[in-house]
C-alpha cells in the first residue's frame, strides 16, 4: 500500500533507515544556490510559523494585558488554569466533541467511500456532493445549520416531527448544544476523510478482492477480512487528522452558539479566544494554547504508539 | 432492463444499494439547497409550519439587503488577502520544493523535516503571540497583518517537492548544458511543466485563505478591514430572540454569496482539489 499524506511522510522521513539513506547520499557538488531558493519561503516561515511558538511560550509565563508591560509570573497562569472551572468544562466538552465527531466522520466517510468506489452510474456526482461541504467556510456551515437546527421552524425538527419526535432544542439548551454543533461539524469535516479513504480504496489491488470472491467470501466478509486490513494505515491517519482538528474546534462553535448556553458548547480554543479578546488576558490565553498543544502532542504520540503495538 | 444494468456492470441486487446511496448523496446536499431556497424567499414566507423547498414566490430583496452591509469592501479585502497570499505561497513554495527535490546541499533533509514537523503545531498556538506583536508594531487591522502570517503554508512546498522528485533529469541536464543558470532553469523549464501541482496548490490554498476565520477575526478591529467570512458571521440571528428570526432569509443570502466562489472553484477544478487533498492529507 502506498503511504499517503504529510503525516506518513513525516513518520517515514524520521525513520533511522531514511537517515542512513540521506547520510550515504550521492557525492554530488554542493548547490549553494539551494539555500537562496529556500530562503524566500523560509523567511516568512521562521517569522510567522516558528517565532510565534517561542514568543507565545514566553507570553504564557507572563501577565500581559495589551496596555503596560508584561510581568513575569512563572507558572501562575497554568496554576490558575487548573483551578478554572471553565477550563475543565472546555476540555470536557472537547472530549465529547471528539467522541461524537471522530467516529461520525470516520464511519460515514468510509461508508460513502465504499459506495462511490462501486463505480455505479452517477457516482461522480455522488463524490462531488459528498465532498462539497468541505470547501465552504465556517460561517456558511454555522449559519446554515443554525437555521436547520432552529427549534421551532428548523428543517431537522420538521423532518423529525413528521415521524413523531417532538422538537429538540438543538442549540438553545445546555443538554443539546454540543450535539447540534457536532452534527454541523460532521457535515463540514467529512469530505477530507471521504476522499482519503476513497483514494485508498482505489489503490487496493482488484485481484485481492476478486480472489476473496472466488473463495466464496460474502460482501461483509470481504469488507472485514480483505478491505479493512488494507485500509488500516489510511484509516489511522484519518482518525488522527480528525482527532487533532476536533481538538482545535473553534469557528463553528463561535458562529453557531458562541460557546453557550452557559458554556455547554465551549471548547479550549473558544475559551482562549474569550480570555484574550473579552478579558484581555493575553498571558493566560497563551498558556491555554500551550496546554492544548501539549494535549495534541500527547494524543499524536499515543496514537503512533498504539499503531506500532498493533502491528 | 437487465441489458441496461449489465452494460453498467451492475446486478439486480446492486439496484437498491445504488438508489439508497444516491438518496444519501441527495440528503447530504440538502443544506445547500435549503440555503439557496431560503435566500430567495420573502422573510414572511420563511418561518412556515411545513417544508417549502421551492419558494411560493421569489424575491431578490434579501440579496439587495446584503449589499446594505459593507460587503463589497469585505469581498475586496478577502480577495486582496487570498490572491496575494496564495500567489506568494505557491511561488515561494515551488522554489523551495524545487530546491528540496533537485539541489544537493547540506541540511536539505533536515530543512524538509522542520517544515513537516511544523504541521504538528496548531495555528491556534501562534495566533495570540502574533496578535500581540502586530498590535505592538501598530499593524492591527491592516492588509500586512491579514496577508503575512498566511504565506508560509508548508502544503505548497510539500506538493511541489513530491512533483519535482519525479521530474526527468534529462531536461535539467540539457538546460545546464545550454548554459541556463538555476533561476532560468526553474522559471523557464521546471515551473511551466509543474502546471498540475501549481493548480492543485493554488485552488486549495486559495480556498483555505478565502475561508480563513480565526486570524482575520482576531486581527481586524475596524468594520472596513473585515474579510467576508468574519463580516458575514455577524449575520447570525441571535438564537432565541424572535425579532432576529426574521433575519434567516438575509443570512442565507449572505452565506450564498460567501460560498459561491469556493463552490464554483471546486466544481470547475474538482480533479485538482481531490488529487491535491488526498496527496497532502491537509486540513485547514
Amino acid at each position: 500500500m502506498r503511504p499517503r499524506g504529510v503525516i506518513v511522510t513525516l513518520i517515514s522521513a524520521t525513520s533511522p533507515a531514511a537517515a542512513r539513506r540521506s547520510a550515504q547520499g550521492e557525492r554530488a557538488p554542493i548547490d549553494w544556490i539551494g539555500y537562496v531558493f529556500i530562503a524566500f519561503f523560509a523567511l516568512p516561515f521562521l517569522l510567522f510559523n516558528v517565532a510565534p511558538v517561542f514568543f507565545g511560550t514566553y507570553v504564557a509565563f507572563t501577565e500581559w494585558r495589551i496596555i503596560g508591560t508584561p510581568e513575569w509570573i512563572g507558572l501562575e497562569n497554568f496554576r490558575e488554569a487548573f483551578d478554572d472551572e471553565w477550563v475543565w468544562l472546555a476540555f470536557r466538552n472537547v472530549v465529547l466533541y471528539a467522541v461524537i465527531i471522530v467516529p461520525g466522520v470516520t464511519i460515514l466517510g468510509l461508508g460513502f467511500a465504499l459506495f462511490v468506489n462501486q463505480g455505479y452510474p452517477l457516482s461522480g456526482l455522488a463524490r462531488t456532493l459528498f465532498f462539497a461541504p468541505n470547501v465552504v467556510s465556517a460561517t456558511v456551515i454555522g449559519l446554515v445549520w443554525v437555521w436547520i437546527l432552529d427549534t421551532q421552524f428548523g428543517l431537522l425538527n420538521n423532518v423529525l416531527g413528521s415521524v413523531g419526535i417532538s422538537p429538540v432544542p438543538w442549540l438553545t439548551s445546555a443538554d443539546w448544544s454540543l450535539v447540534g454543533v457536532s452534527i454541523a461539524s460532521i457535515w463540514w469535516d467529512l469530505g477530507l476523510a471521504f476522499v482519503l479513504l476513497l483514494a485508498a480504496l482505489q489503490d487496493i489491488p482488484r485481484d485481492l478482492v476478486e480472489a476473496a470472491k472466488v473463495d466464496g467470501a460474502g460482501p461483509f466478509s470481504r469488507l472485514w477480512h480483505v478491505i479493512l486490513p488494507q485500509l488500516r494505515p489510511v484509516l489511522s491517519m484519518v482518525i488522527t487528522l480528525q482527532l487533532i482538528s476536533t481538538l482545535r474546534i473553534f469557528s463553528q462553535v463561535y458562529v453557531m452558539t458562541n460557546g453557550g448556553p452557559a458554556g455547554s458548547s465551549s471548547s479550549p480554543i473558544h475559551y482562549m479566544y474569550t480570555v484574550a479578546i473579552v478579558r484581555n488576558l493575553y498571558g493566560y490565553a497563551s498558556a491555554l494554547a500551550i496546554m492544548l498543544f501539549v494535549v495534541i502532542l500527547l494524543v499524536t504520540v499515543v496514537q503512533r504508539f498504539l499503531l506500532k503495538e498493533a502491528r | 432492463m437487465n441489458g441496461w444494468l449489465e452494460r453498467r456492470g451492475m446486478r439486480p441486487v446492486d439496484v437498491p444499494i445504488w438508489i439508497g446511496g444516491m438518496l444519501v448523496a441527495l440528503v447530504w446536499s440538502a443544506p445547500f439547497v435549503w440555503m439557496v431556497s431560503t435566500s430567495l424567499k420573502f422573510p414572511s414566507d420563511v418561518l412556515t409550519a411545513s417544508i417549502e423547498w421551492i419558494p411560493r414566490r421569489f424575491t431578490i430583496d434579501n440579496y439587495v439587503k446584503v449589499f446594505e452591509f459593507p460587503i463589497v469592501r469585505w469581498t475586496l479585502n478577502s480577495l486582496i488577502q487570498a490572491v496575494t497570499s496564495t500567489a506568494l505561497c505557491v511561488f515561494f513554495g515551488a522554489m523551495a520544493g524545487f530546491a528540496l527535490a533537485r539541489f544537493h546541499f547540506p541540511g536539505r533533509a533536515t530543512i524538509f523535516l522542520v517544515f513537516l514537523a511544523s504541521l504538528m503545531v496548531p495555528v491556534e498556538v501562534t495566533v495570540i503571540p502574533m496578535l500581540l506583536a502586530f498590535i505592538k508594531i501598530g499593524w492591527a487591522s491592516t492588509y500586512q497583518a491579514l496577508i503575512l502570517p498566511t504565506i508560509a503554508n508548508v502544503f505548497s512546498v510539500y506538493i511541489f517537492r513530491q512533483f519535482f522528485l519525479s521530474f526527468p533529469r534529462e531536461l535539467e541536464e540539457a538546460a545546464r548544458l545550454d548554459g541556463a543558470g538555476p533561476f532560468r532553469l526553474f522559471l523557464l523549464i521546471a515551473l511551466p511543466l509543474a502546471r498540475a501541482p501549481a493548480i492543485a496548490a493554488s485552488v486549495i490554498i486559495f480556498t483555505l485563505n478565502w475561508n480563513n476565520f480565526l486570524w482575520p477575526l482576531l486581527v481586524t478591529f475596524d468594520e472596513s478591514m473585515k474579510t467576508m467570512p468574519v463580516g458575514i458571521a455577524a449575520f447570525a440571528p441571535v438564537v432565541g430572540t424572535h425579532t432576529q428570526l426574521e433575519g434567516y432569509s438575509v443570512a442565507m443570502a449572505g452565506v450564498t454569496v460567501l460560498s459561491l466562489p469556493s463552490l464554483v472553484l471546486f466544481f470547475l477544478l474538482q480533479k485538482y482539489f481531490i488529487q491535491g487533498i488526498s496527496q497532502g492529507g491537509i486540513k485547514q
